[in-house]
């Protein structure tokens, strides 16, 4: 078993939401998609606040300094980040959208709501209008607000904890470890998406069980450089080598209360404590260094008292 | 990659003519899962590629019960590997083609290029050739990375390991190479077919430039049960730390004869002659710790490689409980 916690407070955020009179709707900022679906979770957030469908929401990410700056993708703190900033936008450019078209549903604002894909007055359907119809009271004007990160609070906060629980076969003739199952429970407060959360999981897992059994920079200490810079020499689990994989995303109204924290990292804290904890619970006998290779856990075999005792 | 003439016979004789005299002016591609990345990485650089895959004598697979097997040097390991009558009635080499944890490579590597790939040291594909040097002069494995350098017939220069998957299981089945060159075909015990390089020179198998590697004949396996073990690290593509294929005559509840030969444990794939009189005329398992013993005594292990002697132990005994509890 293995433990981790990690910060992930969002970093410093500025979005710009633009709602133009045809009704489209655009998010712009500095930011960056490695791949973790931030993309993604900017349109989830911001058709959330408009009851409209993602792809009704364009996403302009990545070209600073056209988009207003958005901090470096590092130390998991994209995501409350962007979220948090995109959703004050987008709550600040809904409440200009009520008041343009509150006296054509003859309400004040606050009396309004949105509805998949309407402007109504709360929980009167006969006074409503469609999203486009609502946005062309704009006339001519779009309506432009910017929104900042505002901090730990409400939208986001620090601090996620996970536990990993790994069973593994060790052979103790060859010192080769085979992973049997791997299984991560995480926190990290408000889950946007759980598919894309649960893979930032995954894929710490396989990197966990990569850097854990077999990844290693091999240098030669006379020429300086390394010998096994390719993937035939550098090893690296396949399907076969990581066993079966569970995630449970730990997800409860106190966690949802918490806010966005960011993800990215935290589960790859833990992976090698969970193994090797395992590891030495099979064979009696700590392996010190990771990668547990089948060189290092025969030695840690042999220190013990060998194979037989 | 370096520029090179393409050439595609579809003669044997064709072929040979289009040879270099020396070592590396031409290069035969068959799979091409070796020369390509030797070709991309500058290690070799042909003036001219002389692609054998049209010939058609090099193809096929033949088996009768009585003649045994003949494999063209261009079956793939995949068409080896699910052969009925490779399974059934050699299943070390089945199983030793199956070792090759990629679909793609046995799709399209050969028999023959898996027998003449080059040697995987991390050295010699860092462009250090068979005998890395320092600038001083000091021998780069030895005082260097040598976890899966040989731990037997290591006296030197060499001490890469032979990376052949089918070679164990050939040498074991006491299969025979043929070549063929400009005079014509020669046989060579597939035991003889691999060298140790003394020269940069030199390569690691008794191949002359001008010569093609055509067929192998195993003989017929009647009586007999292999099995091919490897220790490999990983389920995906991974060269073997260690790897051991048996061949066994089995008389009742005894071995009557055995050859005996490891992989990846010297830069030619390694017969243990004394082990295998331990196992003949034995039965238990007992004789099998012993024959691994015997097998592994020699063994004088580099700097960070000790550990391969064990797990060279280790293959060869459960090859050994493998061919007897199941082979064919």
């Amino acid at each position: 078993m293995g433990f981790h916690t990690w910060g992930g407070r969002g970093h410093d955020s500025e979005c710009r939401l633009t709602i133009n009179p045809d009704g489209s709707v655009v998010v712009a900022l500095g930011s960056q998609d490695l791949g973790t679906g931030t993309r993604t979770i900017l349109a989830m957030v911001a058709g959330e606040t408009f009851v409209l469908p993602v792809d009704a929401i364009k996403i302009n990410i990545g070209q600073a300094p056209d988009y207003p700056p958005s901090g470096a993708s590092g130390g998991s703190t994209t995501v409350g980040g962007v979220s948090s900033a995109t959703r004050r936008a987008a709550q600040d450019a809904l409440d200009q959208l009520f008041a343009k078209v509150a006296p054509a549903l003859g309400a004040e604002a606050a009396q309004l709501e949105a509805v998949g894909g309407k402007v109504q007055v709360k929980g009167n359907p006969t006074k409503s209008l469609t999203w486009k119809q609502a946005t062309a009271k704009l006339g001519v004007t779009a309506v432009n607000t910017t929104g900042k990160n505002p901090g730990a609070g409400k939208l986001i906060d620090s601090g996620v904890g996970g536990v990993q629980m790994a069973d593994v076969t060790v052979d103790i003739e060859t010192g080769i470890v085979k992973m049997n199952k791997f299984v991560a429970v995480q926190d990290c407060g408000l889950v946007i998406n759980e598919k894309t959360a649960e893979s930032q999981v995954f894929g710490a897992m396989i990197m966990g069980v990569c850097y854990s059994l077999m990844e290693e920079r091999i240098m030669d200490e006379y020429l300086g450089r390394p010998l096994n810079s390719n993937m035939e020499f550098y090893k690296l689990a396949g399907i076969g080598d990581i066993g079966e994989f569970v995630v449970h995303m730990w997800k409860d109204p106190e966690q949802d209360g918490r806010g966005v924290i960011g993800l990215g990292e935290p589960p790859v804290i833990s992976p090698a404590a969970a193994i090797g904890n395992a590891v030495a619970n099979a064979i009696g006998a700590r392996v010190p260094r990771v990668p547990f290779t089948p060189d290092r856990v025969l030695a840690a075999l042999e220190k013990k008292g060998g194979l037989t005792s | 990659m370096k520029a090179f003439e393409y050439a595609s016979p579809t003669t044997k004789e064709q072929a040979v003519s289009l040879l270099g005299n020396q070592w590396g002016e031409t290069e035969i591609l068959a799979g091409g899962t070796d020369l390509l990345s030797l070709m991309k990485e500058y290690l070799s650089t042909p003036k001219r590629v002389v692609n054998v895959k049209e010939i058609k004598e090099f193809q096929g697979i033949r088996y009768s019960p009585g003649a045994g097997l003949r494999l063209g040097a261009l079956v793939t390991l995949e068409e080896l590997m699910d052969h009925a009558a490779v399974k059934k009635e050699y299943p070390a080499l089945a199983q030793a083609a199956e070792g090759v944890r990629s679909q793609q490579i046995r799709n399209s590597g050969t028999v023959g290029g898996d027998l003449c790939q080059r040697p995987r040291c991390w050295y010699f594909r860092n462009g250090f050739g068979y005998f890395p040097k320092g600038e001083g002069g000091e021998d780069l494995v030895i005082n260097g990375e040598n976890q899966y350098h040989a731990i037997l017939g290591n006296s030197g220069p060499a001490y890469f390991v032979n990376p052949s998957s089918l070679a164990p299981a050939l040498i074991a089945l006491n299969a025979k190479i043929r070549l063929f060159g400009a005079q014509g075909w020669r046989e060579v015990e597939a035991e003889q077919f691999f060298v140790t390089p003394k020269s940069e020179g030199e390569r690691e198998y008794v191949l002359k430039p001008r010569e093609i590697l055509g067929e192998i004949l195993v003989p017929p396996a009647k009586g007999i049960k292999s099995a091919t073990y490897e220790v490999r690290q990983k389920e995906a593509l991974d060269w073997p730390l260690a790897a051991a294929s048996v061949a066994l005559k089995i008389n009742g509840t005894g071995v009557k004869e055995a050859r005996l030969v490891l992989g990846h444990v010297a830069p030619v794939p390694w017969r243990c002659q004394e082990a295998e009189t331990v196992l003949a005329g034995k039965s238990g398992e007992e004789s099998i710790a012993e024959a691994a013993q015997v097998a592994l005594k020699g063994a004088k292990p580099l700097s960070k490689n000790g550990y391969k002697v064990q797990l060279a132990r280790v293959a060869l005994k459960r090859a050994i409980l493998q061919a007897a509890q199941g082979g064919a």
